[in-house]
């Protein structure tokens, strides 16, 4: 390998790239603009669930229970209906997401000392906040149950209301929430969007840089001159790792500073692990590249091979401990799984080498992968 | 017949052959390029059929238990922690172990049980059980964490009323409140029918804009645009067929998407009218076609093209309620909702789909994307023909 080749063909790349104004302004616009969009946009925390009430008893008790759902911050009040048949319409056109209804005779009933039904129906279209919904209105019923307990047995038993109290629920429940005590999700989130970004990004650069020349012959200049083929695939895309670095160090940045997520890590593993993890995915846009004859084309492989992983296998949105087997494995096969556990490790939990070495390990390998299949599969002569 | 008439007629009849020869063109272009019609078909297929596997919900967290009492209580506690939200992954000696295996991510839970647990519930004592949650992923540590207290509650509630001796036949002179819920259209919660769903309402989305604008500046970047431009077609004529012939490549690949992968592997239910659905989906795809057009007047070559495809489709889909629904979002970000197309169709398509919704209900979301989805496509050929006009 000819190092001046190689400067020779980055610092070529480089002009061509400085040269296309917008190309280069959205390889860094993009990356930021993605960042704000994202870190503003995507809030996984269920709250202000809109709903509305059906009281059919309208007693003094009744009134009490349903204040503690008007009340809680989790949800957010719409009204009260006259019949079951509205809320039908109401969750059809998703102005509402559950209601709840209060049987007639509740008061009577508890009163009495017997059990009764109450019932809540809620919106199935959006499974992970209808389980959350459901949680939120267990979490209610119980509270509102153990007051009910606690007035019955201090009544039954003649004891004092501490005394019941501690008879009513007798086990206290610690949560505590290791990493992020406040359950921000901006900290979780942030972290993951570089991982989702710097999965995305760089590929679309270097996938298009490459095919450009294919598809407008300058690539023939490469074929008939002396350049070999591992100098023109470094130095073409070294100008591209580059780019993508210089995106690591300002994502990293927006997360600390715009979004306040703390680093608690070792910001020379990170960095280093950050320039593996581009240098990677710049592999998956070079690999692209070979297979695809025109730009379009590359820009659509590009789009099913990194957005699908980057969404659904990366841990984003939804985590790997909870996929089935099959998915669990395709998510291993794919590096974004390894780049979200380094990049919420360094930040949130504050582990480096030691922990995370494996992670590392995984995307090296990767790395070592793309590259030597793309050298192989890169040829100097056109198929006839 | 007036010689008049009849040059009219020639004329509307040139018009529309020449429309034809183009969308002809333009699908035989699309036709020839094998990589793109595979990633196209993936797309539509495997893409929405692997999203569909994916699992929003917790599912088999792992759990490790630190019992200082080792007692029936205890281990009755503990065995309440089972599939489908958590899986017991072994007990540790000491606090330490615990935080390690946090910190390698390979615990979710660490359940901490005091000594004397079972002697203290025995008594009437207050027991303090702890928690700890790996919150890291933030939706994973609630749900983890909502399920384990829920979990730990009933366990303690359940201790209490025995020890009250209230069991079986006298627990129906407690008053209690019996929590019922009822899901609806989704009765099992079936992660699949959403996930499904978005993913292709996202596909749809991405198509609908890269499609017509790699179309057009493909031809501004290889220079047959000179060639389109000195032939005696319109710009209307140059443009109209691209935006016609990609709608008709994403319609026929929704129909193949819905049928094969939604119906025949996932049963989503289809409970309103197919037309319907395809009806709103031409509508959408034309919306998103005036964006892509105007992506085509904005770019020289697909590089540019692609980056702002990106740029316009972020804000898109963040601001449809797929991720995040409105009342998650704040004031400001609620009332921009109205400027994303996506937003109108996605309430259309969960709406046909799932709910069973018909134009009674969803008259305004129609309306909306259609007048908003006439000013983008307007602008976006107003865009077009100012340049090659």
């Amino acid at each position: 390998m000819n190092i001046n080749r190689v400067k020779a063909l980055a610092f070529k790349e480089w002009r061509e790239i400085l040269r296309d104004r917008l190309f280069f302004s959205l390889a860094f616009v993009v990356p930021i603009s993605m960042m704000f969009v994202f870190g503003y946009g995507i809030k996984m925390d269920v709250e202000n669930i809109p709903f509305a009430i059906l009281d059919q008893d309208r007693s003094a008790m009744s009134r009490d229970y349903l204040h503690l759902f008007i009340d809680s911050r989790y949800f957010d009040y719409q009204g009260d209906v006259e019949h079951e048949k509205e809320i039908d319409n109401l969750i059809a056109d998703s102005k509402i997401r559950f209601a709840i209804i209060v049987p007639p005779k509740f008061q009577e009933t508890l009163l009495s000392g017997r059990p009764i039904a109450v019932q809540s129906l809620i919106d199935g279209t959006f499974p992970f906040r209808t389980s959350t919904s459901k949680g939120y209105v267990a979490a209610i019923n119980n509270a509102f149950n153990t007051q009910l307990l606690t007035a019955y047995v201090t009544q039954r038993m003649g004891i004092t209301p501490e005394q019941a109290t501690a008879l009513v629920s007798p086990i206290k429940i610690e949560i505590r929430y290791l990493y992020n005590q406040e359950i921000k999700s901006i900290w979780s989130i942030a972290p993951a969007m570089m991982m989702f970004i710097l999965l995305m990004t760089p590929p679309f650069l270097t996938a298009l840089g490459v095919v450009r020349e294919k598809e407008n012959g300058s690539i023939y200049n490469i074929y008939s001159s002396t350049v070999t083929r591992g100098e023109f695939l470094v130095g073409k895309l070294f100008p591209y790792v580059v780019i993508s670095s210089i995106n690591v160090v300002i994502l990293w940045l927006m997360a600390i500073f715009v979004f306040s997520a703390p680093f608690k890590g070792d910001p020379l593993f990170f960095f280093i692990a950050s320039v593996i993890y581009v240098t990677c995915t710049t592999g998956i846009g070079l690999l692209v590249s070979l297979f695809a004859k025109t730009q379009i084309s590359a820009m659509m492989i590009t789009v099913v091979v990194t957005i699908v992983p980057a969404v659904l296998y990366s841990g984003l949105l939804v985590p790997i401990a909870s996929m089935d087997e099959a998915s669990q494995f395709e998510a291993h096969l794919f590096p974004a799984m390894y780049y979200t556990d380094i990049a919420l490790g360094s930040f949130l939990k504050g582990v480096g080498m030691e922990q995370l070495w494996t992670r590392v390990a995984a995307l090296l390998l990767y790395t070592v992968i793309l590259w030597v299949a793309s050298y192989n599969l890169f040829h100097k002569r056109v198929k006839a | 017949m007036s010689l008049m008439a009849r040059i009219t007629e020639g004329k509307s009849y040139h018009w529309w052959s020449r429309m034809a020869a183009m969308t002809g063109k333009e699908l035989l272009q699309l036709g020839r390029d094998t990589v793109l019609v595979c990633a196209v078909l993936y797309l539509f297929t495997l893409d929405v059929l692997m999203a569909g596997g994916v699992k929003m919900d917790l599912n088999q967290g792992a759990v490790v238990v630190h019992d200082s009492d080792h007692s029936m209580a205890s281990r009755e506690l503990i065995y309440r922690f089972q599939p489908p939200y958590f899986k017991l992954s072994g007990e540790i000696l000491n606090e330490k172990e615990g935080i390690q295996l946090l910190d390698q991510g390979e615990a979710l839970v660490v359940l901490d049980i005091p000594p004397k647990f079972q002697h203290d519930l025995l008594q009437g004592k207050p027991a303090a059980v702890q928690v700890q949650v790996d919150a890291s992923n933030t939706v994973l540590g609630s749900l983890a964490a909502s399920y384990s207290s829920q979990i730990i509650g009933q366990y303690g509630f359940d201790a209490a009323l025995q020890r009250m001796g209230l069991t079986g036949e006298s627990l129906e002179t407690v008053p209690m409140l019996d929590d019922r819920h009822r899901v609806w259209y989704n009765p099992n919660q079936k992660d699949a029918w959403f996930m499904s769903i978005s993913e292709l309402l996202t596909v749809i989305t991405i198509l609908a804009m890269m499609l017509p604008a790699a179309a057009a500046v493909r031809e501004k970047e290889r220079g047959t645009i000179e060639q389109l431009l000195v032939s005696p077609l319109t710009p209307m004529q140059i443009l109209l067929p691209k935006v016609i012939s990609m709608t008709l490549v994403i319609l026929l690949g929704t129909a193949l998407s819905v049928g094969l992968i939604l119906h025949g592997v996932f049963d989503v239910p289809m409970k309103g009218s197919l037309p319907l659905f395809f009806l709103v989906t031409a509508l959408y795809t034309f919306a998103m076609s005036g964006l892509g057009l105007f992506v085509s007047t904005m770019s020289r070559n697909l590089a540019q093209a692609a980056m702002l495809v990106i740029m316009i489709m972020m804000p898109i889909i963040l601001l449809s309620g797929a991720w995040t629904p409105p009342e998650a979002m704040p004031e400001v970000i609620r009332q921009a909702m109205y400027f994303s197309p996506l937003y109108y169709y996605i309430e259309m398509a969960y709406g046909i789909l799932l709910k069973g919704a018909g134009l009674a209900v969803l008259w305004d979301s129609l309306l909306g994307l259609t007048m908003l989805g006439s000013v983008v496509f307007l602008f976006g050929v107003w865009r077009f023909k100012r340049q090659f006009g």
